[in-house]
């Protein structure tokens, strides 16, 4: 790296807020950061404002860490601009890397999520009908806000993006391992996910013994024993096809993996990936003479919420990445 | 020369039993010849629409056997033919066959169809069982192997239309018969049979009534690829029929015509032609099944014949068809029978099928004349009972429906049977007739940039005259990566395939793209011609541009032309991420590891000795002999305590063989090839290696808790009685046998086969001590199958009463103030008889060894909701486990004669050859591999696969899975479901796969980024 | 009337080795006619088959995909893998339907080697039935952006 500190830029756009504070969830370690890095933009914590950042030369920043999606027109513009401003882009956190839980809204489009925020739900008085427009006027002038687009897309999909940091939000040992990494200036080849190649699994210590299942079971339905696979006492969890290196902090606390680290390196898609392996198992006992076409329907019919289940972060990302909207 | 053995084999006749001899022979390193009258082999089975009792499709299971007997670089086939002349004898025959000509030469020929195509002349097509027409010149049926046309020049008018239109120059119109001489060390014969012809029974009309039609003729009218496309129609009109009957036992078990055999399969095989009708008809119809017993003992059968009653509601009535008669008007029929209460019935149906029972094939005394070979009364080949695969002469064997009817899965057994009879004699010629291709060491691809050549097939004008062909060649020139693209007349013929090698020099090709028929039939061809180039040969792939593109549309040669460039483009993308794989191999310990020492695991193990390999034989008792212990007589009247002695003796003296007495195998680790086994023994536990594990644990007899046995002294089992028999302790007057004791029950609903044998052959024995003694059979159905029938007639001419009873009225058995009272119903009178018997004989079934559930664990092996071991396939591989290495015989498979077990003691010891006698086995090198560093022990694959290819073993202290490439079959279900794709199938790999996605759908611009 | 083509869907056939691609060799065989709609994509087991494959195939445009494997139970070449192409599509069902596509559009088809005419049926009832349904709507979208 350039001699002197480095100069580091956070980011957060369609997400949570989570990973903001998931930067502070390192803890003490924030002063060594502070020792070989100055923080020149982060919204969140610093006063600084977008022009300043204009201002800055092309390739200024160091590093960025951009958490959150792309679903309207300032987070797309912050991205551009940070791209065009940082030497090395990180998408951090599930948001930035896969689209995340707001990538969700892909199952409907603006108009449909106007409806339902700003006119349906149960709390909402809005008998005008009113939803947010770019721009609008007003007797003091035009206000204008972000056009709210129609797809929520990842950061790769907008800009192109340097390496990812998974997770939702990353867990402190995948922030850590991308500072280290940054301050050694031992990053791997740019692309990389900067996490294990394993799945969650590997991270799991429960007793993996006999994968066979016939009945699923919704995490409230069933006290799980400890020590066993959930996936074997009919929990959907999402580990076998989720990578790694979260150190299954769900599953010590007895939560099945919901898939936040995204696709494992050779999987085409993480959704499929699960689809796959799930339905591979679920009924593999009653294989037999009369097995009908039927059975599998109702087998397959335990599982609830299907994109939810295997696309809770990854929509965005997958192979189709929305749902197709007709009129 | 005379005393020199040869290690050749001719196999008469290539129906599946003939076929499976031959896969044997040749995958244990004989020559073999096989030789069929038809023009192509597959014999009966190719015929069939389904099997019983699993409804495989027929013609599904049989092709692969077809395609592998006719690429096996040991077998070579002589269709068109008939054995002539032999001479010496076993060890080293020298045989004469004719080969009639086809008018077609067989070297040029490539199967293209465009002469039957061309042919003007309709002839009756004989596969089909005339229901539909063919051409002259023809192919019994599309899948045939050899894919050769012939000349029927019965039928032939000599138009020369063939001759101008093969692009092959293959008519030879002058075409002479020919002979050749082989030189063979032993024979086995499987000419199987042909079935009986039904004009001859005249009371039933067939011949002269359109819809009484013989039950194969029923299968190729049930069969998709059938005369009616898989409707059933009815012949006369073409109409749906509502109501159908099958007559049973069409010259069979019949005195009259002098078949006085049961043709042991129509039983079974008319239940699911009935089943099959059922589904096959979408509107309701209803099916009579006539019989006189319904003859299902084999595996499962009975689970399939309760099905059949109660989930198809197929209906049975048990009568002897008089007479059919016709209505013309309709083209119905009157079915005249007697029924169940003796009252003459008729009923009308709209169509009628004749079960049609076996005989032996016409041509069949002219073939044991010039062999030498005794037939039977029926001529059928004569056998022993100890010695079913044995004929009149030494040094041929017989095996299949020829030595007695048969179903497919029993013919399959003993065609394994006679394989390794036919190889013991020439052990120590094991080899040395082979041919082993040499090809040039392999040529590295690794890091180069794909080179790609195309070659596009015209077929002579089947694909040409419909794909525009020239401008497909240019479309694949400019795809990303080819360098090279030409089209040829036919890429399969000689001189392509060195033209084909020449391009890869020539290029440079690392690559190599067919587009032409289908891989299923030409990519192994095309692969070799590949490696011949110095070349992986998984660098290869095809393009099914006429059979699933020309063939299809061909009034659309526009679009036909698109779709081939488009199936071109897919497969050139695939091509361009093909990588070499490597054949893994496995050493093999030639040692077999035999458990159970009864009549089986003693036949088996002295199979294997005889064929040079050493064997561990394992007997949990203090003897050997297991069941044949207790069996003291057989129905053909040779002494099985005689037989024991001298197998025991063999056994015991033969120097390859270890006998392990009082012992029990207790460990079974590692796979196909490298076993590794303990068996306990003295108390001690004895470390083995070994390449096979036979299973031949037998069965026991079930002790009953029915009819007061175990309470009243008076009551036996028949293995009892035979020993009071054997001992002369017998002296009853009047004895009641009650059969099913125990089986086709709710607990056991499976026939336990050989009870009905034991109860004729005891009773039997009993008259002929004492001719004045009352013998009475009480059973459900009689199952004296084969030529078993006889001895029923015997006994019942002898005065033993057969007399039926149904499980709603069970006879009784009462022990009344000392007194053995016996009451039971009189179908006939109506009336329940009271009787006070001397004994009860109580013919109990014979039941799996309840050790089986253990040995089934350590071998990861099934078993059957009986208990009994589950073989890997019902029909075709019936000494097998889906675990490679892996065999079954004797009881521990069914209850079976000893003449059954024989056979298939020495089929499995035929399968362990083909693994035993290899140094090292070679594998297809399409398998599943694991990338240890991506997968992560979720262990999602390891219950998947059914061959139990993967094993978890430890690495750097967390399990990952391993897959053991001997036994994978590379179907890809494991890596398919592996949710981090750590594993990855060759050759099929997702990036190949998605890569033909895209491109199929993408234009060419859209791939070369 | 239009004289605009009339709409043909593209098919991608994913068809097991030993029944399924016999089938339709048969058909060819047999010269059994059907739409050239249809491009066949070969694997050894319909167990073979991953839904991403499908995912992939719908992605890329095509209006219909066709899984065929071997018949239920038994017929499968390799034991059982035609149960696991069973569960995994008809689970993947479920979810094209939310993701707006017509689960109709992916159709799976037990064919055996001897089946040359259902398999040509298989075909023409799967153009027509998806000529009515009409374009994959993804092409539209793809179109639309």
């Amino acid at each position: 790296m350039a001699q002197g500190k480095l100069k580091i830029a956070f980011y957060w756009a369609a997400s949570c807020g989570g990973c903001e504070i998931a930067v502070l969830d390192i803890n003490e370690k924030i002063l060594d950061v502070v020792q070989i890095a100055d923080i020149v933009f982060w919204p969140v914590a610093m006063d600084i404002k977008y022009k300043d950042v204009e201002a800055m030369p092309d390739k200024y920043i160091d590093v960025c860490f951009f958490n959150g999606g792309i679903r309207n027109s300032e987070q797309e513009h912050m991205a551009k601009l940070l791209r065009q401003k940082s030497k090395i882009l990180i998408a951090y956190g599930a948001c930035a890397h896969l689209g995340g839980v707001p990538g969700l809204a892909n199952l409907h489009n603006k108009k449909e999520i106007f409806e339902k925020a700003y006119m349906s739900t149960f709390s909402t008085d809005n008998p005008n009908k009113v939803t947010p427009k770019p721009k609008v006027h007003v007797k003091e002038g035009e206000l204008e806000i972000p056009e709210f687009y129609d797809t929520v897309k990842t950061l790769d999909q907008t800009v192109e993006v340097d390496y990812y940091v998974p997770g939702c939000p990353p867990a402190v040992e995948r922030t850590l391992y991308a500072i280290d990494a940054i301050a050694k200036g031992n990053l791997p080849p740019k692309g990389s996910v900067l996490a294990p190649l394993k799945s969650v699994c590997d991270d799991c210590s429960r007793k993996k013994e006999n994968k066979k299942i016939s009945k699923i079971y919704r995490v409230y339905e069933k006290v799980p024993e400890p020590e066993k696979c959930l996936l074997e006492q009919g929990i959907l969890c999402m580990g076998p096809a989720t990578r790694g290196g979260c150190g299954a902090r769900c599953l010590n606390a007895d939560m099945p993996c919901t898939g936040c680290g995204g696709p494992c390196p050779n999987a085409p898609e993480q959704g499929a990936a699960m689809i796959s392996a799930l339905a591979s198992i679920l009924g593999l006992e009653e294989e037999k003479e009369k097995y009908t076409e039927d059975e599998v329907e109702k087998l397959v019919t335990q599982i609830r919420d299907p994109v939810g289940t295997f696309y809770m972060y990854g929509l965005p990302a997958s192979i189709l990445k929305r749902k197709v909207m007709r009129e | 020369m005379g005393e020199s053995k040869v290690g050749a084999v001719l196999v008469v006749g290539g129906g599946v039993a003939g076929i499976q001899a031959a896969l044997d022979l040749a995958d244990s390193g004989f020559k073999v010849y096989l030789a069929d009258q038809s023009p192509s082999i597959g014999g009966v089975m190719a015929q069939l629409d389904k099997t019983f009792p699993t409804n495989d499709c027929s013609m599904c299971i049989l092709a692969p056997k077809l395609v592998a007997a006719g690429r096996h670089p040991n077998i070579t086939l002589i269709t068109n033919s008939e054995v002539v002349g032999l001479n010496g004898e076993a060890g080293n025959f020298e045989v004469k066959i004719r080969k009639r000509s086809r008018y077609i030469n067989e070297d040029k020929c490539n199967g293209c169809g465009l002469c039957a195509q061309k042919c003007p002349v309709e002839a009756i097509d004989t596969y089909n069982k005339g229901l539909t027409d063919r051409s002259a010149v023809y192919v019994e049926f599309p899948q045939a192997v050899p894919l050769r046309f012939k000349i029927d020049r019965e039928k032939c008018i000599g138009c020369r239309t063939c001759q101008e239109v093969c692009k092959a120059n293959a008519v030879e119109y002058y075409q002479k018969d020919s002979e050749v001489i082989l030189n063979v060390g032993s024979i086995i014969l499987a000419p199987g049979f042909e079935p009986f012809d039904a004009r001859l029974k005249s009371e039933y009309g067939y011949g002269r009534y359109q819809n009484v039609v013989t039950s194969i003729e029923f299968e190729r009218i049930l069969s998709a690829s059938g005369p009616y496309g898989g409707i059933v129609l009815r012949p006369s009109d073409g109409e749906i029929p509502r109501k159908i009957a099958f007559v049973q036992c069409v010259g069979s078990r019949d005195a009259q015509l002098g078949n006085n055999y049961c043709s042991a399969a129509c039983c079974m095989y008319s239940i699911k032609e009935a089943i099959i009708a059922k589904e096959h008809v979408p509107t309701k119809l209803e099916c009579t099944i006539f019989y006189m017993d319904i003859r299902a003992y084999g595996k499962e059968f009975d689970a399939y014949y309760k099905r059949a009653k109660e989930e198809y509601g197929i209906q049975f009535v048990r009568s002897r068809v008089a007479s059919i008669t016709e209505d013309q008007s309709t083209g119905n029929l009157f079915v005249h029978y007697v029924g169940e209460d003796e009252t003459p019935r008729i009923e009308e149906f709209d169509m009628i099928i004749l079960s049609t029972g076996m005989q032996p094939p016409k041509d069949v005394e002219k073939l044991a004349k010039v062999l030498g070979i005794k037939l039977n009364k029926y001529r059928f080949c004569e056998t022993g009972a100890f010695t079913p695969l044995e004929t009149s002469k030494p040094g041929i064997y017989v095996c299949g429906a020829f030595s007695s009817p048969k179903d497919i899965p029993e013919s399959v057994a003993q065609a394994s049977a006679a394989a390794s009879k036919a190889m013991a004699i020439i052990a120590p010629e094991r080899g040395k007739l082979v041919t082993v291709k040499e090809a040039p060491p392999e040529i590295d691809v690794g890091q180069e940039e794909p080179r790609i050549g195309v070659f596009i097939c015209h077929c002579g004008i089947n694909i040409g005259g419909i794909v525009r062909v020239p401008e497909v060649v240019e479309y694949a020139k400019k795809l990303p990566n080819v360098v090279y693209a030409e089209d040829n007349l036919y890429t399969c013929s000689d001189d392509t395939q060195k033209r084909i090698r020449e391009k890869i020099k020539e290029h440079n090709l690392n690559r190599v793209v067919v587009a032409s028929c289908t891989p299923r039939t030409h990519e192994p061809l095309f692969r070799e011609t590949v490696r011949e180039a110095g070349l992986n040969p998984y660098l290869f792939e095809m393009a099914n541009i006429r059979d699933q593109c020309s063939w299809v549309h061909m009034h659309e040669p526009e679009e036909a032309t698109e779709k081939a460039k488009d199936l071109v483009r897919s497969v050139v993308a695939k091509a361009r991420l093909l990588k070499p794989l490597k054949n893994p191999t496995v050493k093999v310990t030639p040692v077999g590891l035999v458990i159970g020492g009864g009549v089986s695991g003693m036949t088996a193990a002295l199979e294997l000795a005889n064929q040079g390999f050493e064997v561990h034989l394992v007997e949990r008792e203090k003897e050997l002999g297991g069941h044949l212990k207790k069996i003291y007589y057989v129905l053909e009247g040779e002494d099985p305590q005689e037989y024991l002695r001298r197998l025991v003796k063999a056994v015991m003296e033969h120097e390859r063989i270890h006998v392990y007495l009082g012992a029990s195998v207790v460990e079974v680790n590692g796979f196909v090839g490298n076993f590794k086994s303990k068996i306990l023994h003295n108390g001690e536990e004895k470390q083995v290696e070994h390449g096979i594990v036979i299973v031949a644990t037998g069965a026991t007899e079930y002790k009953p808790k029915e009819y007061l046995y175990g309470e009243d002294t008076r009551v036996l089992t028949q293995h009892e009685l035979e020993e009071k028999l054997a001992e002369g302790k017998f002296n009853a007057k009047k004895v009641v046998m009650i059969q099913c004791v125990g089986a086709r029950n709710e607990e056991r609903p499976n026939c336990a086969r050989i009870c009905c044998g034991q109860a004729i052959k005891n009773a039997l024995k009993i008259k002929e001590l004492n001719p004045d003694a009352d013998v009475y059979v009480l059973y459900k159905d009689v199952r004296s199958y084969g030529f078993k029938e006889e001895y029923y007639r015997e006994a019942a001419a002898k005065g033993v009463l057969f007399i039926s009873y149904s499980d709603e009225k069970k006879p009784k058995v009462t022990n009344e103030s000392g007194k053995l009272k016996l009451a039971f119903w009189e179908p006939v009178l109506k009336q329940e008889i009271q009787m006070e018997p001397d004994i009860v004989v109580l013919s109990a079934a014979t039941i799996p060894n309840p050790d089986n559930k253990r040995i089934a664990e350590m071998l990861k092996v099934p078993l059957t909701k009986d208990g009994f071991f589950l073989e890997a396939h019902m029909k075709l591989r019936p000494v097998d486990f889906q675990t490679d290495g892996v065999f079954l015989c004797g009881m521990a498979h069914s209850p079976k004669f000893i003449e059954e077990s024989i056979s298939q003691a020495c089929a499995a010891a035929a399968r362990a050859a083909t693994i035993l006698s290899k140094k090292e086995l070679e594998m297809e090198g399409i398998v599943a591999n694991v990338d240890e560093d991506l997968c992560s022990g979720c262990r999602i694959c390891e219950y998947l696969c059914p061959y139990g290819a993967i094993e978890m073993k430890e690495k750097d202290g967390k399990l990952v899975a391993h897959v053991i490439e001997a036994l994978c079959k590379g179907c890809g279900v494991c890596g398919t479901a592996c949710p981090t794709k750590a594993i990855i199938l060759g050759h099929f790999t997702t990036e190949e796969i998605l890569a033909q996605v895209r491109a199929v759908l993408k234009e060419m611009e859209a791939i070369a980024a | 009337m239009s004289s605009q083509k009339e709409f043909e869907p593209k098919i991608v056939g994913f068809l097991c080795n030993w029944c399924s691609y016999a089938g339709a060799d048969l058909a060819g065989v047999s010269r059994i006619q059907y739409p050239p709609n249809i491009r066949i994509i070969r694997v050894m087991c319909s167990g073979r088959i991953d839904p991403a494959f499908i995912l992939e195939a719908l992605k890329n445009g095509a209006d219909g995909v066709l899984v065929a494997g071997c018949h239920l139970p038994s017929d499968c070449h390799y034991i059982s893998g035609n149960f696991k192409a069973l569960r995994r599509v008809t689970l993947l069902k479920k979810v094209l339907e939310e993701f707006g596509i017509e689960p109709e559009r992916v159709r799976l088809e037990w064919v055996s080697a001897s089946e040359g005419d259902k398999f040509a049926a298989v075909v023409r009832d799967m153009v027509e039935q998806i000529k009515k349904l009409g374009p994959n709507p993804l092409k539209m979208e793809a179109k639309q952006t």
